[in-house]
């Protein structure tokens, strides 16, 4: 990087907020290392960092807390790494409005932990919340389990402020929790990976406290049966604010010796009981074995239970599929792993049709290959039934022969006009997200 | 554009063509009907209306359309709010209405595939008899279709607990501006690559026209319970709203109805809404049976508490009904008290209510005008219903003067100019009120993005100098089915 550049960027943040050399090892993603980790602190030292990356034509990737900074292709080989983590004030809670707005680098554990001091929360449990930022999980569109009945990102984000690749500061949506003035830009944004501008704030609608919640752990002998037990919850009047259902090695690591249902409940308590009684007597008739109540320390475990399963990990997929497949995606996608001597675990977010497996790895490393082989076959799986898969962590060795992103089809020319339209330059996370954008 | 007479008559001839006789109007008298939408203030003619039943013959009239350089407009049951499907350059008005099926049920996932003409509620009565239901309830949703909600991300009563139209929509086959049809997201919850299905939701017909679409529908709940409070004040009511958000409860929907919309209302109806009470709050709340009176105990305590005089809960369905039907029907029982009305879509922070009715009040006392208030207070989204007399010289300009400083005030404190019915023609010179040259420059790539040409649907959204023509409020005149006597003007 030229020195004009970096004294340019140390004059607009502070040279304490310009980090080089061997500081950057943080940020070296796939043996790639940035030419600089800049950390502005206030929304205009990010446009003007960004207006200089762009002058400079020098790629930003946009880096929150990090925690899914592998996912995707991994970035250019020189630029910058934009830091969002000192921007992590709460502007804004109004308990009476329901919303909050938030600069984009706060915790997403630092925002639950203000608004729970006053009876709110906001409807987003994704792993790894303590280092997880705000807007990196808008930005990834990071959900957990209760994404069942409360939706994930794009059904919580009501306003959002970017900074975009020409360093101009734009909003869009607002700060009221029903808008329809101008185009809906917050889901733009939402699971965009930092390609079409850099989130700065957001504002998103809350929820009131639950005045209890429980989450009940269901053993199956098989799979299938717990499957049949999904269905049948979900065709009943219970209201679950989450439904997973884990194969026998995600069981594990959750403390049952097999497939399992995890099932969550919140409200009043006698809402809670009667749900949990009711739900026992529906799983009990579908082959499961009585209901045990799992210590709350579980919610934050259930996101990542395929990848807990083995102590070191070759691949992860996800997957988005109809709900009504999710137990035979299960069931096959392992069989197929077994088939080619591979171990794999598999959760799933099972009403909403999101699922998760890992493959696991041994001492002896495996082929990149086989495990090339094994992802082939499991995303063909979910494009058969209309839905597709992501490879969310895989070495680069991996990932040269898996494309990480699935083919959207025909939109995908849409997707490159909107890149090409707001970002011409291309220096927003170029190379990262779907078909090469 | 201005087509002469001989390209018309060809132009008509290909549109037949396409899409076989009786599907295409170009005579003057048969296009006044396609010439305003709810909001009769704007009207505009197109050179023809057409009603395909394909996304087929959709692709091909926009690939027509693009070939003449003719702009075009996709249309529902025309009771948008906003001007949105007006053809304000002319071209052509592509009705959707005839495309009305609904093509597939998935019970076991939870979702319908309908075509855009499908009007709203039909969908659930389709699904009702299996214990389902679609949740976003405009409240003309016995007339207004899927598409149109699609294009202005429609609301309803109970969007306050389940949201608006794009959180029930997972995927659209849209025909695009240049007559590509695309699939945008799909039947599953996950955006594959950017989530266009979310960006197209909303969009107002200006990003392409979508020809089917799959929708979540939701297991009717078990039990539902429906209060009304009756207050003698229009500020206790407006803190009723935040006591009962306040208290931890997110009631499936929280309208509110003030003196004269209940003296419209009862004198149309007779739905038994206090015709003495300054404002009413109609409470819903729905889930489970278990712990359903629990919940509006502290409903119940809380509007007490901010001083309702009376709390009557509906003992029976068709009490629940006629509640509702009092709430539902109130736009067309202001034919009762006011030749003609104009509603606004105001958009607060909850928090704001008490002191931005009272400013509403004042601006319409200033103008000398009359206003009615019924809105889903729940979600802060206002609708003042200016009503007056367009046949008195000076009435209208008054009306759009004041609805202008109304959205001032929205704006002002922190709130946005429509909640629901869009930005169309009307709203398009308030957009500065909220947004930034630079926010609206970023939209307006984005637009290009999906429609470079701008044929598709111009004219709306962005401010602009109103174009030529008869765009733009313009001086009442009877429409000629009025003058006939067939049909009175609510």
């Amino acid at each position: 990087m030229p020195d004009a550049l970096l004294d340019k960027l140390r004059a607009t943040v502070g040279t304490q907020n310009v980090l080089t050399g061997v500081e950057l090892s943080p940020y070296v993603i796939e043996g790639r290392t940035p030419e600089a980790a800049v950390f502005p602190g206030s929304v205009d030292e990010v446009a003007a960092v960004i207006g200089l990356a762009a002058d400079a034509a020098r790629p930003v990737t946009p880096w929150g807390g990090g925690t899914a900074a592998s996912v995707g292709m991994p970035a250019a080989p020189a630029g910058l790494v934009l830091g969002l983590r000192r921007l992590s004030r709460l502007l804004e809670h109004e308990p009476g409005d329901l919303t909050a707005s938030v600069e984009a680098g706060m915790t997403v554990e630092a925002f639950q932990t203000a608004l729970r001091g006053r009876g709110q929360w906001v409807s987003l449990d994704p792993a790894d919340a303590r280092l997880a930022t705000l807007g990196g999980v808008l930005a990834t569109n990071a959900s957990g389990p209760r994404r069942h009945l409360y939706g994930t990102a794009r059904d919580l984000l009501i306003g959002v402020t970017v900074v975009t690749a020409d360093g101009t500061v734009v909003r869009g949506g607002g700060k009221v929790v029903k808008n329809v003035a101008g185009y809906d830009l917050p889901k733009l944004f939402v699971g965009s990976y930092g390609t079409l501008g850099v989130i700065v704030e957001a504002t998103v609608k809350l929820r009131p406290l639950p005045d209890h919640e429980r989450l009940v752990c269901i053993p199956f002998e098989r799979l299938k049966d717990a499957g049949a037990a999904v269905r049948a919850l979900l065709a009943s009047d219970l209201i679950p604010n989450a439904i997973e259902l884990l194969d026998a090695p995600a069981g594990a690591a959750l403390g049952a010796e097999s497939p399992a249902l995890v099932v969550g409940f919140d409200g009043l308590r006698e809402q809670v009981d009667w749900q949990c009684a009711e739900l026992n007597r529906l799983a009990v008739a579908c082959g499961g074995q009585e209901g045990r109540p799992l210590p709350d320390g579980t919610w934050p475990r259930l996101e990542t239970a395929a990848r807990a399963a083995f102590p070191v990990v070759a691949a992860v997929m996800s997957f988005s599929v109809l709900p009504s497949q999710v137990a035979d995606l299960m069931e096959q996608g392992a069989g197929g792993a077994r088939a080619r001597g591979l171990a794999s675990a598999w959760a799933a977010h099972a009403g909403v049709g999101v699922v998760r497996a890992a493959v696991g790895s041994d001492v002896r490393p495996k082929e990149p290959s086989a495990i090339a082989a094994v992802l082939r076959e499991w995303r063909e799986l979910a494009r058969a039934g209309g839905g597709h898969g992501t490879l969310e962590w895989a070495p680069l060795a991996v990932k040269s022969q898996v494309p990480v992103w699935d083919d959207p089809g025909a939109a995908v020319r849409i997707m490159e006009r909107i890149k090409a339209q707001l970002d011409p330059r291309n220096i927003l996370n170029p190379g990262r997200f779907v078909a090469g954008i | 554009m201005t087509l002469t007479a001989s390209g018309k008559r060809d132009l008509r001839q290909e549109l037949e063509a396409i899409l076989g006789p009786g599907a295409v109007l170009s005579d003057p008298d048969e296009l006044l009907v396609y010439e305003s939408d709810g909001l009769t203030l704007f009207r505009a003619l197109a050179d023809f209306v057409v009603f395909p039943t394909s996304a087929e013959h959709v692709s091909a009239i926009v690939k027509l359309a693009n070939r003449e350089k003719l702009p075009f407009v996709a249309r529902g049951a025309g009771t948008g709010l906003s001007g949105g499907c007006l053809p304000t350059e002319g071209g052509i008005v592509i009705s959707l209405m005839r495309m009305n099926r609904v093509l597939e049920v998935d019970y076991d996932n939870q979702i319908a595939v309908v075509e855009p003409g499908l009007v709203n509620l039909h969908l659930s009565w389709k699904v009702g008899p299996r214990g389902y239901y679609y949740a976003p309830d405009p409240s003309s949703q016995q007339a207004c279709t899927i598409g149109g909600n699609i294009a202005n991300n429609s609301g309803g009563p109970h969007t306050l607990k389940y949201g608006v139209t794009t959180n029930h929509v997972l995927g659209l086959e849209v025909v695009m501006p240049d007559g590509e049809v695309v699939w945008l997201g799909g039947k599953t919850r996950d955006a594959c690559g950017y989530d266009l299905a979310g960006v197209f939701v909303g969009s107002e017909g200006t990003f392409g026209i979508a020809t089917k679409i799959v929708v979540r529908i939701l297991k009717k709940p078990q039990a539902v319970k429906t209060v009304l409070a009756v207050f003698d004040e229009i500020d206790r009511a407006s803190e009723a709203v935040s006591a009962v958000i306040g208290r931890g409860l997110v009631p499936a929907a929280m309208e509110m109805i003030d003196h004269l919309t209940i003296q419209a209302v009862e004198d149309a109806f007779g739905c038994g809404y206090p015709r003495d009470a300054a404002a009413a709050l109609l409470i819903e709340l729905d889930g489970l049976a278990v712990g359903m009176e629990a919940q509006a105990e502290r409903i119940v305590a809380a509007c007490r508490e901010t001083g309702a005089r009376e709390i009557r809960t509906a003992r029976t369905e068709s009490e629940r009904l006629l509640l509702w039907k009092g709430r539902k029907s109130a736009f067309g029982a202001y034919g009762r008290i006011s030749p003609a009305y104009m509603v606004m879509d105001g958009v607060i922070p909850r928090t704001k209510l008490p002191y931005v009715l009272h400013r509403v009040n004042e601006i319409v006392a200033a103008a000398g005008l009359r206003v009615g208030n019924v809105f889903h207070a729940g979600d802060g989204n206002l609708h003042p219903n200016l009503l007056y007399d367009p046949r008195k010289p000076g009435d209208e300009a008054r009306v759009v003067a004041a609805g202008a400083e109304i959205m001032k005030v929205c704006a002002e404190v922190g709130g946005s100019i429509s909640g629901e019915h869009g930005i169309g023609l009307e709203k398009s010179d308030f957009m500065p009120f909220i947004f930034s040259a630079a926010d609206l420059a970023f939209m307006h790539r984005l637009k290009s993005a999906f429609n470079p040409t701008g044929l598709c649907n111009p004219g709306k959204i962005f401010p602009t100098k109103k174009s030529c023509g008869e765009v733009g409020p313009v001086a009442y005149r009877p429409h000629p089915i009025e003058e006939k006597g067939l049909a009175q003007r609510f």
